[in-house]
């Protein structure tokens, strides 16, 4: 087999293709008479509002990627400006900020206003407040899918997946009402299948990470992976992307190459990057070999790699149940259970915490979750704390001290154990 | 042969000169200033000077603190923690445990019998609490730093003050006055906070006997009194307490300046 | 002749102004002082009055009303009437820029925006965050960090060619980003800019919360500082007034207001 590399830088060529395609179709949706949902990644439900003939906006992603595009600190001061308190959720606030000065995405797009508010999560308070507040603004109908929080560590039982279920009818109700337009099943089911096959694709490049070196950082390089699988998920564009992309990951295995020249480090990842230094808190771990092998952020829009799949046979039901078992909808037992099991199965050295100021959802428990690996299973776990959104959090010289020191005693210990 | 470490940190610059025997020969201190590189070179020669040996006798330099990186005479770099951990454990053998408070940052470490880092926390988000609120209530008192220490220790009146964010730092201690209390029962008070701030730390890394206090605030004996009065037991503190840093980046430069001689001789 | 005082004790200066009681409008002003706050506020407003009294040329004896603002206000020894700061600054900067109908006012610890209605009366006002604390006291810091005088920054800052990014909003932690700066090489210049523009932003944001329009006055310390008025005016778009006597707002304005009750007193119909 050839060991020149053919596949390499594929997979990013293609996303940028279907973003800029998906960009353009919503900028569009108004004039070609297309209805808008807005919702939130978490547990989302594309395939189904798609399937009622309905273009999406992801207000997350929105926000992620003015933090990278280093416009998320104007719009959140926009927000401020309005009155919202430094303490509000990042996301939130640059939402308000980008709506206030035109919905415009850095790359310049003007996004379609939404005729529907889908509330998809229901685990973060702020989220309920935030379609809320689109709501009002916009004067669109708001919809909330009560996603119940688990309880315990079995997961959903089945009269929650009940629930969650009947709800997906009523949904399907309120868009035929907004959109005028019959939801169309058979495009559903064939969009679930299509998901089924990007998810199986999608798994195997998770698990790539397994092989050491491992092909791919499991968190600097998978958050733009998992793109497609949240924005356009059942879409043939998003099933060609996860086929390029396994053909990529699968070559780098072959090849033995990695995100890094050498491996030194094997971590586990906990929280969200930070989006505004994004580039810069990447380069932190390069400087020392570090390579994700798992992380817990790239699982917020869906933990498939533990067997969870959509089923084109039960399109509904397997829905609910993925919504029920987002990483962000889990407790806090069952996500120190999903660390553990990543620590153990992608035989990683060390975890890191990086730690969101202004989210309190997501970031509660977390200094627990640092505790428990240190002290119990003595796991070297390294806590640092920034922002999804808000640059005004990252203090790069601490945040690098931070990053130096814990890396710097896991060298010399290893070397001294060596010895 | 010689090594030095030198801990540019955001306050002062220190270095430490090490004989081959990792004994100290020389010390040098200056404030940090806008120059780091001007004074990284000063304390060096300061430290040279000392120990009565010239600047070329120093084999190895490693740079620590937040100006690691512009230490132009460094070979290598170590974190401050690193370094704070080694020189401890190098002078007090029996250190599991440190606490360091600096100008923005309080760390606590623990360490193991070799003094290599097991665990660390840091105050993150916020800088109350730190060595700069201690120097910013001692000038709003009209007070040396080395003054505050001995002052709370006069206190006879036990009263709490809870806001200890840097930048209140006068409206909080100016409210204290206008109250009446006297600056001897607020110094101490301030020193509590902190303690009672750094043992929230200690907690988090597991702290284990016995505790080494490094930083130039261990020698504040107010501070060295409020941090054993909070956590019931005695705490090591050295002389060269402001120098831990630098002592420990010295260690290492003797290490890696052995090392390589040792390799040499190999390949002869 | 008798005189009004007005004192001004903040955390960091204590302000005082002394006023002719009879004088016509423009001409009222007859001196003005400031000391060091240090921590004895009676002391602090003691020393204040008496430089002012100093530059006015005039006898602690003649002083018929005393008028006290600021953070130490209850602790101004004989004083007649305290007045809160707010409402103070918002009078002193009208009558020394009158028309203006937002303020600014930037002090060691605490930003305040005030809109005003034409008579100078507080319509709205917001106080920054607490984190987001110590505007006067961030350039200080940083003057002290880089070793220059505070009364350079100024003229240095104005030099700058690519201002540094300050992000963190706490004047503390924002001081070790400047000597990251200092360790990256960065010019002062770019730092002392950088600082500016972190400062404006969140000056900036206060204001437009009280939906400030212009005439737009800043007032307090940091108002001599011509490079942080520039940041100011290019993040506002709004041309921000300044008087040479603007540190002294919020002691005329207490002036200013204990001079009305005297005259109310002397109108007084006695009963």
């Amino acid at each position: 087999m050839s060991s020149e590399p053919r596949f390499q830088g594929s997979g990013v060529q293609l996303q940028k293709e279907l973003l800029t395609d998906w960009y353009r179709r919503l900028a569009a949706a108004p004039e070609e008479g297309r209805k808008v949902a807005y919702l939130f990644i978490s547990g989302n439900v594309g395939e189904l509002l798609q399937a009622c003939g309905m273009d999406l906006v992801f207000p997350e992603v929105n926000a992620l990627q003015c933090g990278i595009k280093k416009v998320a600190g104007e719009n959140i001061l926009e927000a401020e400006d309005l009155g919202y308190s430094g303490d509000v959720c990042g996301y939130v606030k640059n939402d308000i900020g980008m709506m206030l000065k035109g919905n415009r995405m850095p790359h310049g797009t003007a996004l379609p206003p939404p005729d529907l508010l889908v509330c998809n999560y229901a685990g973060c308070a702020t989220y309920l407040r935030w379609f809320e507040a689109l709501a009002e603004f916009w004067g669109a109908e708001m919809v909330v899918v009560d996603v119940p929080y688990l309880r315990g560590t079995a997961g959903p039982t089945e009269q929650e997946v009940d629930y969650v279920e009947r709800q997906l009818h009523e949904l399907v109700a309120a868009c035929e009402r907004v959109t005028g337009q019959r939801f169309d099943e058979s495009a559903y089911r064939a969009a679930i299948a299509r998901t089924k096959e990007s998810e199986d694709l999608w798994v195997e490049v998770l698990h790539s990470a397994r092989n050491r070196p491992s092909p791919i950082d499991a968190y600097f390089e998978a958050v733009f992976f998992m793109a497609p699988m949240y924005v356009m998920r059942g879409t043939e564009g998003c099933l060609e992307y996860y086929r390029a992309l396994h053909r990529e990951v699968m070559e780098r295995v072959r090849l033995g190459h990695g995100p890094v020249p050498e491996e030194k480090v094997r971590i586990v990842m906990e929280g969200p990057p930070a989006w505004p230094h994004f580039r810069r808190f990447w380069e932190m771990f390069q400087d020392w070999g570090a390579v994700a092998v798992a992380s817990t952020y790239s699982k917020v829009g869906g933990v498939w790699d533990l067997g969870e799949r959509h089923d084109p046979a039960d399109p509904f039901r397997s829905m609910a149940r993925y919504m029920l078992g987002c990483y962000t909808n889990r407790n806090w037992a069952m996500r120190s259970e999903l660390i553990e099991h990543y620590l153990d199965e992608y035989a990683a050295d060390a975890l890191v915490i990086h730690s969101v100021k202004s989210c309190r959802s997501f970031s509660v428990g977390q200094a627990d979750l640092r505790e428990r690996f240190i002290r119990e299973h003595e796991v070297p776990t390294l806590f640092v704390e920034s922002d999804l959104a808000d640059p005004r959090y990252f203090a790069e010289a601490q945040m690098k001290n931070r990053i130096d020191a814990f890396f710097e005693a896991l060298e010399h210990r290893r070397m001294t154990a060596g010895v | 042969m010689y090594a030095a470490g030198i801990d540019v940190g955001s306050t002062q610059t220190k270095a430490v000169v090490l004989d081959e025997g990792g004994r100290i020969v020389g010390r040098g201190i200056r404030m940090t200033g806008a120059d780091v590189v001007r004074s990284s070179e000063e304390v060096l020669a300061q430290a040279c000077a000392s120990a009565e040996i010239p600047v070329e006798a120093v084999e190895y330099v490693i740079g620590t603190g937040y100006g690691r990186f512009r230490v132009t005479a460094g070979d290598d770099q170590v974190t401050e923690i690193g370094c704070h951990a080694r020189g401890a454990v190098h002078l007090f053998p029996h250190t599991r445990t440190i606490l360091d408070i600096g100008g923005q940052d309080t760390k606590a470490i623990r360490v193991n019998e070799k003094g290599e880092v097991l665990d660390f926390c840091m105050n993150d988000k916020c800088a109350a609490g730190t060595g700069r609120f201690l120097a910013a209530a001692a000038e709003v008192m009209g007070l040396g730093v080395e003054e505050i220490g001995p002052v709370s220790l006069e206190s006879t009146e036990r009263l709490k003050i809870t806001n200890v964010c840097t930048v209140f730092v006068e409206s909080e201690i100016l409210n204290q006055l206008s109250r009446g209390r006297r600056r001897e029962d607020i110094l101490a008070g301030v020193h509590r906070s902190i303690a009672g701030r750094s043992a929230s730390l200690l907690r988090r890394v597991g702290m284990e006997p016995e505790l080494t206090f490094t930083g130039g605030v261990a020698r504040n004996p107010g501070m060295v009194a409020a941090v054993e009065e909070r956590l019931g037991l005695a705490v090591n503190v050295s002389e060269d307490s402001q120098y831990m840093g630098a002592l420990g980046a010295a260690i290492f430069a003797v290490e890696r300046a052995r090392a390589g001689a040792s390799r040499q001789e190999a390949s002869r | 002749m008798s005189t009004v005082l007005g004192v001004d004790v903040g955390s960091r200066m204590t302000k005082a102004v002394v006023l002719d009681v009879e004088a016509a409008p423009g001409r009222e002003i007859l001196g003005c002082g400031k000391v060091y706050t240090h921590f004895d506020l009676a002391d602090a407003a003691r020393r204040a009055a008496a430089a002012a009294l100093e530059d006015a040329g005039r006898g602690a004896g003649e002083v018929a009303y005393l008028s006290a603002t600021g953070y130490g206000r209850y602790q101004v020894a004989d004083r007649d009437l305290q007045i809160t700061e707010m409402t103070c600054h918002a009078r002193g900067a009208v009558e020394l820029m009158p028309g203006v109908v937002s303020v600014i006012d930037v002090g060691a610890q605490n930003a305040r925006a005030i809109r005003l209605a034409p008579s100078g009366r507080v319509l709205q006002f917001r106080m920054n965050d607490k984190c987001a604390s110590g505007a006067g006291r961030f350039v200080e810091r940083v003057a002290k960090a880089l070793e220059i005088d505070l009364e350079e920054v100024s003229g240095l800052a104005l030099r700058a060619e690519q201002p540094c990014e300050i992000s963190s909003i706490c004047a503390v932690l924002a001081e070790s980003e400047v000597i990251n700066h200092v360790t990256n090489g960065a010019s002062i210049p770019d730092i002392l800019q950088g600082t500016h523009v972190s400062i404006s932003d969140r000056l900036a944001s206060l204001v437009r919360q009280v939906g400030a329009e212009e005439p737009f006055a800043l007032t307090g310390g940091v108002s001599r500082n011509e490079a942080l008025v520039r940041a100011l005016e290019e993040r506002l778009e709004m041309r921000v007034q300044r008087h040479p006597l603007a540190e002294y707002a919020g002691a005329l304005g207490a002036a200013l207001l204990g001079r009305q009750r005297l005259h109310a007193r002397a109108h007084a119909v006695p009963t």
